[in-house]
């Protein structure tokens, strides 16, 4: 697949050549600089050969800011870096949007964040930042927004009409799991049109890991997914483990894994009781909060915390496991596998809560890859990707599970994978639990201020809601240069405008509610 | 009926109207963040509000009036929070939960642009209950301290002075 794609680019752009990268290294396998101008062209090639735009972000490099787009496949195992340098001064960059829906979001990200013009985007209107902020966020030096584009700051300003009618579903909203806005369109009980506007939580952890050193910034990572903050932990601590050349020992490995997947039990379980709970039933939440408090009480044992844990550090663990855990765990895994039975039988099987999902808010596969779905939505609507499976990260290359799939993709099979996957992350802390290796938990010789050689990397982990990429870009000194998180719940909310087109309000709920979103993963 | 009599019938109509109040708080739902799923654990099967009578969470500011600032205020939703708060009849109390209602929290740092370094700049708090987040342990003492402002009387001991 590498080696199609090289000859297929190199074909399209006569003057660029691109460059193999070492993917244990980098995470990525080919890199290739190109004009802006030849940007559209090289997106229709990636989406004819089935790629999904994974991630578009700027970096600036005071000299020049620079593009940087990933394109990855859903069944192949190839990422692509492209990049384009812009000038500082007046960057102006054709769109992506009319090639890959998940470019007008990324696109409208870059634009309030650097100043980055995007010729030939629909709607340029500022997703996360308010009225009142007079400069570009993440330029290394200060630059005023432009005349233009403060016009652009109050976000989504509906378009008066003849017999429209507005409906703001939140900020303050029991169903949007936080303070999302979702301003509606609708047409009687229908909905015309769906404008999410977010950045009610915006509290800027990109600007923050400019301003800390590698070890600082790792609290943060668990504010940023509260309910899968293991996942997220994770994610950061191997991407820089990564970048750094550590390797961390086989026993902390699998306590990894091992607290990553009750992290992912709970996340699922929380998501289970909130879900129903927004289509009117409420004792499923009291009977989750049971089972999550047992994990709860695991974890707390070994990290000290029950819900933003730090539990990993670069090279090892904060600190090891012992008899009671595993005991405990063991406990837990033989009382959940009992619980599975009741949850099929209160919720599965019921017939109010078929009717509510079923048909409802159906993502094809040719959606899930314009918008780069990721996660349970991706596997719901059949492609089973899975990063654990795909990039073996820790110790999961070792372990023999299987990626639970629907085949219709709407909010049931969604729910089902959901709850599959909860089945499957118990077999995998069975089989981590029988295997744990003795030995230490932390690697030797780790300094206390890492230095991580010039470069770049893109690491890719699974957290409970998707495909997490964390690009990191390092200059040699202990400060990353810059750090962008792509997370999955923004690009799973890119594709809610889609699916609720032309569906009922109540309905919105439902699918809403189905993509599972953490809010202030999605405003960072 | 003579003028005098008047405040003293008020003040034992306030006693217990007031002993009324603390026993039925009505907080509003109003997720922010991490503290909101402790907020949620609080009020579930282990923790149990309901024993104080203070787990009916109403999703509209008009019926409650009790409001749980779980997570970070930034300035775009500043507006729509005072807003809601309001919105709510009184009397209203406030308990301010987690570092980053009480001061910013972590997210206090140069060249923050985006957040409001305390809740109390925007609307009066009552409790404050500090944790990143606050064990729902924390949260049910600080429900126990507010019920103690506003019926001057505790209702269960206090932990046990152990220095």
């Amino acid at each position: 697949m590498v080696e199609e794609v090289k000859s297929g680019i190199s074909q399209l752009l006569r003057e660029r050549r691109p460059v193999e990268e070492p993917y244990g290294e980098k995470g990525y396998h080919l890199s290739v600089d190109m004009a802006p101008k030849d940007l559209i062209d090289v997106g229709r090639f990636f989406k004819e050969k089935g790629f999904y735009l994974a991630c578009a972000l700027c970096v600036d490099f005071r000299d020049y800011l620079e593009l940087v787009y990933f394109f990855a496949h859903h069944e192949g195992h190839c990422r692509v870096k492209v990049t384009s340098r812009l000038d500082p001064q007046a960057p102006y960059a054709p769109s992506l949007s009319s090639v890959f829906g998940s470019a007008l979001w990324y696109e409208r990200e870059i634009h309030e964040f650097f100043g980055v013009r995007f010729e030939g985007h629909p709607n340029m209107a500022y997703l996360f930042l308010h009225g009142g902020i007079d400069f570009y966020p993440l330029r290394k030096e200060k630059v005023m927004v432009s005349e233009e584009d403060r016009a652009l700051l109050n976000s989504f300003r509906p378009e008066e009409g003849e017999d429209t009618f507005f409906i703001n579903l939140g900020p303050q909203h029991p169903s949007t799991h936080g303070v999302l806005r979702v301003v509606l369109k609708m047409d009687g009980e229908y909905i015309e049109r769906a404008e999410p506007v977010m950045g009610y939580l915006h509290r800027m952890h990109e600007k923050m890991a400019e301003n800390r050193t590698y070890l600082q910034f790792l609290p943060n990572t668990g504010r940023m997914d509260y309910l899968g903050a293991m996942a997220f932990n994770l994610g950061y601590v191997t991407a820089v483990e990564r970048l750094c050349g550590i390797k961390a020992p086989p026993r902390a490995q699998y306590v990894r894994v091992i607290a990553t997947e009750l992290n992912r039990i709970s996340s699922h379980l929380l998501w289970l009781g909130a879900y129903l709970a927004d289509l009117g039933a409420m004792t499923p939440f009291l009977y989750v909060f049971d089972d999550r408090e047992q994990i709860l009480d695991i974890l707390e044992g070994i990290t000290g915390s029950r819900l933003t844990y730090c539990y990993f550090r670069f090279g090892g663990l904060f600190n090891d496991v012992d008899e009671d855990f595993i005991t405990g765990v063991r406990r837990f895994i033989a009382r959940m596998r009992g619980r599975f039975q009741i949850y099929d039988d209160l919720v599965t099987k019921n017939v109010i809560f078929i009717n509510r999902t079923r048909n409802v808010g159906v993502i094809t596969r040719e959606t899930a890859r314009q918008y780069g779905v990721s996660g349970p939505v991706l596997r719901g609507a059949g492609i089973a990707m899975d990063m654990r499976k795909k990039e073996p990260y820790a110790a999961y290359g070792e372990f023999d599970f299987s990626i639970p799939t629907g085949s219709y993709g709407d909010a049931h099979d969604i729910y089902l994978v959901r709850f599959k996957e909860m089945e499957e992350s118990l077999n995998i802390i069975e089989q981590a639990l029988n295997g744990l290796p003795e030995g230490p938990i932390m690697a030797e010789k780790v300094p206390k201020k890492l230095k991580p050689p010039k470069g770049d990397l893109y690491h890719v982990v699974e957290t409970p809601r998707g495909e997490l990429g964390i690009y990191i870009v390092s200059d040699e000194s202990d400060i990353p240069y810059r750090m962008k998180w792509r997370v999955p719940s923004f690009a799973n909310l890119m594709v809610f405008p889609e699916l609720v087109r032309g569906c009922l309000l109540a309905d919105a709920i439902a699918i809403l509610g189905s993509l599972d979103l953490v809010i202030p993963e999605i405003d960072r | 009926m003579g003028k005098e009599i008047l405040p003293v019938r008020f003040a034992v109509l306030d006693k217990v109207l007031n002993l009324a109040r603390a026993n039925s708080l009505w907080p509003m739902t109003f997720g922010l963040a991490c503290c909101a799923i402790e907020m949620m654990a609080t009020a579930m099967s282990r923790f149990d509000l309901d024993r104080f009578g203070a787990a009916v969470y109403r999703a509209t500011p008009r019926q409650a009036d009790l409001m749980i600032v779980t997570g970070t205020v930034t300035k775009k939703i500043a507006p729509v929070f005072t807003t809601l708060y309001d919105q709510m009849p009184s009397p209203k109390w406030v308990i301010a939960m987690g570092n980053c209602a009480i001061s910013g929290g972590p997210f206090a740092f140069e060249g923050q642009y985006s957040i409001i370094e305390g809740v109390d700049l925007l609307v009066p708090v009552d409790v404050y209950v500090p944790g990143c987040p606050p064990r729902p342990e924390a949260l049910l003492e600080g429900f126990l301290k507010l019920e103690e402002k506003i019926t001057k009387t505790r209702r269960f001991p206090g932990p046990e002075k152990r220095w």
